[in-house]
């Protein structure tokens, strides 16, 4: 199974400036396990000290909002899954 | 009733099939508040300014710094300590005599947000933290007050709109506040979103288009890319699981 993780701009720093990663999992969880163990600065910028998705970061998965419960989210083959943030600027 | 000066100065538009005089006399009638006279809060009230919105509703707590002239276009060198609703409110009215600017130096805050939607049609987001966007979407439901929401960052921008009761709020989409930070920002981000929620408040008052409900509007100036993404509403929502359907 290969989904596709899209990385914003500013965290392509952790992925060796890749803008598009492919994972395997089921799960959004299980995917962004998988990018956390290839690229472990990701995990900060996801997540707080208990695990928990930071308040800052939506998941959207082939364009929908996975909110509230993203990590059980499920994913299959050719899935593609957007890592966006809480823009918060004006 | 249009007057002569305003069928002229409205005349382009009046021209557009989908407004004609009737939906010129609507936004002419219409009241919109703007939360924000920042970054985002310029290219709004300009356009909304231009466009014949009857009654602007400025609100800013700030004063004009310098760091601010990059990107909050209603403000000029010579306003730097100025309060920004009293330097935007003089350049809307210079624009557009025939409209009402009214300025309100306050914070958005949940004990004020109530007084200042009193008689508002629309609300616009063009604050610059997300605990006061929370408090916009928040009072937006609990007065069934369409809201306009944008934010940027960099060259990024994102818009929604919230119509209570019927699509998806803020808080439907989010797990909560974060902390208030500076953002880096360049004026056009600002300028392009700002743009966007300004024409939402037009299309919502004319009932014109479709409008961003349920959809998140992602642009990204760096690639050019506009990306909408599906949102829907959370039946726990904090903020307007109790409003749901009852519109």
């Amino acid at each position: 199974m290969s989904v596709q993780l899209n990385i914003h701009k500013t965290h392509r720093r952790y992925t060796d400036g890749k803008d598009i990663v492919e994972v395997e999992g089921k799960t959004v969880g299980e995917c962004l396990s998988v990018l956390i163990e290839k690229y472990p600065g990701m995990q900060n910028v996801l997540f707080n000290s208990k695990g928990e998705l930071l308040n800052i970061v939506e998941v959207y998965v082939n364009g929908e909002s996975a909110y509230p419960n993203e990590l059980a989210r499920t994913v299959r083959d050719g899935d593609v899954i957007y890592l966006v943030f809480f823009l918060a600027g004006g | 009733m249009l007057t002569a000066n305003e069928r002229e100065r409205y005349d382009r538009q009046i021209m557009i099939p989908e407004i004609t005089e009737a939906g010129q006399e609507k936004l002419k009638a219409a009241r919109v508040m703007i939360a924000g006279a920042g970054g985002l809060g310029s290219p709004i009230a300009l356009y909304l300014a231009a466009a014949g919105i009857g009654r602007l509703r400025l609100v800013d707590h700030d004063q004009v710094t310098l760091s601010n002239l990059n990107r909050q276009v209603l403000h000029w060198s010579d306003d730097v300590g100025r309060k920004k609703v009293d330097s935007a409110g003089e350049k809307l009215r210079c624009l557009n005599p025939d409209i009402i600017v009214e300025s309100i130096h306050a914070t958005v805050a949940e004990s004020t947000i109530d007084g200042m939607l009193q008689d508002i049609d629309v609300l616009v987001d063009a604050m610059d933290n997300i605990p006061s966007r929370f408090v916009l979407n928040k009072a937006a439901i609990d007065h069934r007050i369409p809201f306009v929401h944008g934010a940027v960052a960099g060259f990024e921008g994102r818009a929604m709109t919230v119509l209570p009761g019927k699509t998806a709020c803020l808080r439907c989409i989010t797990r909560g506040p974060v902390q208030p930070e500076t953002y880096p920002v360049i004026g056009v981000a600002p300028a392009m979103i700002g743009v966007i929620e300004a024409t939402e408040v037009i299309k919502y008052l004319l009932n014109l288009g479709g409008l961003l409900t349920n959809c998140m509007l992602r642009y990204d100036g760096m690639t050019n890319d506009f990306l909408k993404l599906t949102v829907k509403r959370n039946p726990q929502c904090e903020h307007c699981a109790q409003v749901y359907g009852k519109e």
